[in-house]
């Protein structure tokens, strides 16, 4: 233990010990480590801010050689370490437990190399998602997984999440694009997985880290796949009395055998957030509104558009509006991707829930979040992936009130359960991390954790690297919320 | 020394057969192996449930008996120099738990053959868009152990793109599942990932849940002959940079004659879509193409499609399949002497050797297909070889580096500790 005064601030160390902090510098610099308490406070959560614990230190490696050392230090000393990318994420996956040392890869945020005539890039994991996109604009290119928080979320983050977004209703989710992997193993090693090629030689390690939520070490550099813009797209508003004809309007539209781009739906709990937030013209008496965008050559395009909007219509819309141009596209995007940020605006905290449901449940489980709702008097608005029935309840509540954040904290497990009970999951995509971890029994056996943790442990035998996520520990879950639990409640 | 280990233990196969017997619930499902099979394992064990087949495996882990899934195919035949004591059929395991079709999912048991699977979802004009040679042979099973794939890669992409939810039988018999029915899932650890290319080596696949993808509305196959193959591979280049195509194929001129009847290398494009969509691409198709383009639609676009996807020589000696960066797929040929279906775009292609002297031969000759390979930023796989050079030593999977190679050996020693899932044939020797 150790306690020094700096200047401009205090820190304090629990556990770490000064000459580890001495070697750690050696390795990254002075500027490559933060210790103030005040400054630590940033990363005490991430977008899930139920549960916060501020780690002891954090550690700011520029590239792979920094990471391996400074894993191979804690390593050395015993000390577990928690990877952190931009802090997005919502399940509390880079949230500290029984980690003091926390390694973000915001320095490592260099775009590597470009590869048009094989449709490759190859990145640092710092990298923000939205920057790999608009380095390929002007060449025609895309980088497909598109989260809402793309300006902001790492490749790192996204690849330990296996991240989805809108788009991902066609162009398929994270796992999907990437190809190769650079990853610094908990005690140091630096491993290359997987290639530039597609297919895969042995086993799909890369396959096993996409989506490993931080738990298997650190991933320094990836290898991605571009994807080729869309010569032309359709971009429409549905505008419906309530969820449950959007609902089946968007079941209408897959059965068709139509795949759409994106089919993204908000309530009108939302609708009012985002309206009053970003005045983009929603209809605030509506029920409920979808965004269905089609993309593809632009021969054909509006004969799909048409079969779109007759099918929407046919389904039960009481209007539907075409984007005119880029400018309107661009506002109804902008209003569904910032929707978290307007909800922001009517209670002082709120938790985003994610789960999943065969899409033909989509009616049901709006129906049962409505009862949610009711049950636990909290107000919950809808803004989420209909399209693959992937369900984003927004619970508002207020943390200074210790029954508001017991009653959202149930609320979102009464949720997952009723997805659970209807054949779908507990995460889409943004993870079991801390929040769900013990819910994880809901849907799988003991046997099926038993070997998931075996495949955990083939990359870190020691639970070193993001202790306590994913799978729950029988005896360790009850030590770690309690401490976990300190500043929100 | 599987034949050395029975009679140290002084068992016969009869009382072995007899023993696997007991564990299952209804008689005559175990009989020592015959014909094709036999060169796999030496008994055959059909369970017809997830507990059967548990039992089974705790006494092969318990009486350190080697056990494979019997798949039908041959590609454990490929890859097996010695047939393993035991070899379990799904044959009995072939049901569709539930299909869905307005979700878009289906669940399968893992002994249904593919092209089973696709007929009866035919009627709801879906299909699951996995399309290896001969789909009315190959089982979920192993389309999910052996990662296969064919034209249609190129658009709907290959098993881990489309498998979100599996059920497999491992260490002690354990029954495990991962992932679920829907389409968009990142609860758990992605047990689908690791099983899928596993070839047998981790456990036996019960139950494989599948997203299923709608048959395009309308669709044509354009055939283009052209000289010589690097202005056939320019020419399939300008056609994937400029449409969305199904898929897309550069042929050997031998495998063209199979095809299409010339001997020349041929371009082949699906492409898809309705009317207006397929109208424009086969005009621009046309433009870039010049020359002699044949269009076909209906059944003599099917039939040309099968015979593309289910391309095989009775007399090939090596059959291997390589995945090289995609720009570098046409020079990689170039470079190889070999027959071959290229998929251009995605930077794979199977290559075929017909006439092989001796296993001396096919081992230089796989040599040095799998350098040009390397050279081009890939790898490659030997897929079948004739039976009289499967003495040689070749190497049917490739290598990889040190450090991801300690991890699958960690893989396979934590998933299978007791060493009997079909073990000593895979990457590494695992
Ligand atoms: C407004 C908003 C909108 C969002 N919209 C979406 C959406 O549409 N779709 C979606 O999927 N998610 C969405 N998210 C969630 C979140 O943005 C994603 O999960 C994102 O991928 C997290 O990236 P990050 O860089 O912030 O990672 P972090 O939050 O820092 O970390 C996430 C996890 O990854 C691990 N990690 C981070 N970097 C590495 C690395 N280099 N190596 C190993 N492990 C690492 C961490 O330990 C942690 O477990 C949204 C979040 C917000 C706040």
């Amino acid at each position: 233990m150790g306690n020094h005064l700096g200047n401009g601030g205090s820190y304090h160390f629990r556990s770490l010990n000064p000459g580890l902090i001495d070697r750690l510098r050696s390795i990254v610099g002075e500027e490559g480590l933060i210790y103030r308490a005040s400054e630590l406070k940033v990363y005490e959560c991430d977008g899930w801010t139920i549960e916060k614990n501020t780690p002891e230190l954090l550690v700011l490696p520029k590239n792979t050689a920094e990471v391996s050392a400074v894993l191979r230090t804690l390593y050395a000393e015993g000390i577990a370490f928690v990877p952190r990318g931009a802090g997005t994420g919502l399940s509390g996956g880079s949230l500290p437990l029984n980690a003091p040392v926390m390694v973000c890869t915001s320095r490592m945020n260099r775009i590597l190399s470009i590869d048009y005539a094989n449709r490759r890039v190859e990145v640092e994991s710092g990298v923000v998602n939205l920057h790999v996109s608009n380095a390929v604009k002007a060449a025609g290119f895309f980088y497909a997984p598109d989260p809402s928080s793309q300006a902001a979320c790492t490749i790192g983050g996204n690849i330990s999440e296996n991240s989805g977004g809108p788009h991902t209703l066609k162009y398929g989710v994270t796992t999907n694009h990437v190809l190769g992997l650079e990853l610094v193993l908990p005690d140091g090693e630096v491993v290359e997985l997987g290639s530039a090629v597609e297919e895969t030689c042995g086993y799909d390690l890369v396959g096993a880290v996409v989506g490993a939520e931080g738990t298997v070490g650190i991933v320094t550099r990836a290898t991605l796949k571009l994807t080729r813009q869309p010569e032309a797209c359709r971009t429409f508003l549905a505008i419906f009395a309530d969820v449950d004809s959007a609902t089946r309007a968007v079941s209408a539209i897959i059965a068709a055998g139509v795949i759409p781009a994106a089919i993204e739906m908000m309530d009108q709990l939302i609708i009012q957030a985002v309206e009053e937030a970003f005045h983009v013209g929603l209809p605030k008496e509506a029920g409920a509104v979808v965004i269905i965008e089609i993309d593809g050559l632009a021969a054909g395009i509006d004969e799909r558009a048409e079969q779109v909007r007759s099918l929407v219509l046919a389904n039960g819309a009481k209007e539907i509006r075409l984007a005119r141009d880029e400018t309107e596209r661009a506002a109804l995007w902008k209003a569904r991707k910032r929707a978290f940020g307007a909800v922001g605006r009517l209670a002082p905290n709120y938790a985003t829930q994610d789960g999943v449901v065969p899409r033909t449940r989509l009616p049901e489980i709006l129906r049962e979040i409505t009862n949610v709702s009711r049950r636990y008097n909290l107000r919950i608005g809808n803004v989420f992936h209909a399209g693959d029935g992937n369900i984003h309840p927004i619970i508002l509540y207020d943390e200074r009130d210790p029954d508001q954040v017991r009653r959202a904290i149930e609320a979102g497990r009464d949720i997952l359960k009723a997805c659970v009970e209807m054949g779908g999951s507990l995460s889409g995509e943004h993870g079991i991390g801390a929040e769900k971890m013990n819910e994880m029994p809901l849907l799988f056996s003991p046997d099926d954790l038993i070997v998931m943790a075996e495949l955990r442990r083939v990359f870190d035998p020691l639970e070193r690297s993001n202790p306590n996520k994913v799978i729950p520990q029988p005896g360790a879950c009850v030590e770690v919320a309690a401490p976990r639990r300190q500043v929100a409640v | 020394m599987t034949e050395a280990l029975i009679k140290s233990n002084h068992l016969s196969l009869e009382r072995l057969a007899a023993a696997f017997e007991s564990l299952l619930s209804d008689s005559g499902r175990v009989r020592i192996a015959q014909g094709p099979d036999a060169e796999v394992a030496s008994l055959v064990v059909e369970p017809t449930t997830v507990a059967e087949l548990g039992e089974i495996v705790r006494k092969c882990e318990s009486d350190s008996l080697a056990l494979v899934p019997l798949a039908g195919g041959n590609t454990l035949r490929q890859i097996r120099r010695h047939p393993a004591i035991v070899g379990v059929s799904l044959s009995r395991m072939d049901r569709i738990v539930n299909y869905e079709p307005h979700d878009m999912t289906v669940v399968a048991q893992a002994g249904i053959t593919l092209g089973k699977l696709n007929q009866a979802m035919a009627e709801y004009r879906q299909h699951l868009p996995l399309d290896p040679p001969h789909p009315e042979k190959v089982t979920l099973g192993s389309l999910v152990a052996c990662a296969k794939a064919g034209p249609l890669r190129l658009s709907e992409g290959r098993v881990r793109d489309l498998l979100i939810g599996i059920e497999f039988i491992g260490h002690q018999g354990r029954a495990v599942r991962a992932g679920g029915r829907v389409v968009k899932n990142v609860a758990g650890y992605d047990l689908m990932k690791v099983m899928t290319g596993s070839y047998g080596t981790l456990g036996i696949i019960t139950e494989t849940v599948f997203k299923v993808r709608p048959v395009p509305e309308k669709w044509e196959l354009l055939l283009a002959p052209f000289e010589n193959a690097s202005d056939a591979f320019e020419a399939a280049d300008g056609l994937y940079q400029q449409l969305p195509l199904l898929h897309l194929e550069v042929l050997s001129p031998v495998v063209s004659s199979q095809i299409s009847g010339t001997r020349k290398s041929l371009v082949v494009a699906a492409i898809g879509g309705n009317d207006a969509e397929v109208e424009y691409q086969r005009g621009l198709a046309r433009d870039r193409l010049k020359g002699a383009l044949s269009t076909l639609t209906d059944v003599a676009a099917f039939e040309t499609y099968v015979r593309l996807r289910d391309v095989e020589f009775e007399d090939a000696a090596i059959e291997a399949q390589i995945a090289v960066l995609p720009a570098k797929l046409a020079s990689c040929l170039n470079a190889l002497q070999c027959e071959y279906v290229a998929y251009a775009g995605s930077g794979v292609a199977r290559l075929f050797a017909r006439e092989v002297k001796d296993a001396k031969q096919a081992l230089e000759l796989v040599s040095e297909w799998r350098a040009k390979a390397r050279a081009s930023g890939g790898h490659l796989r030997v897929v079948s070889l004739a039976k009289e050079l499967r003495s040689a030593g070749i190497a049917m999977f490739d290598t990889v580096n040190e450090g991801a190679m300690k991890l699958m050996a960690e893989l396979k020693r934590r998933f299978d500790p007791a060493g009997i899932f079909n073990p000593g044939c895979f990457i590494g020797g695992l």
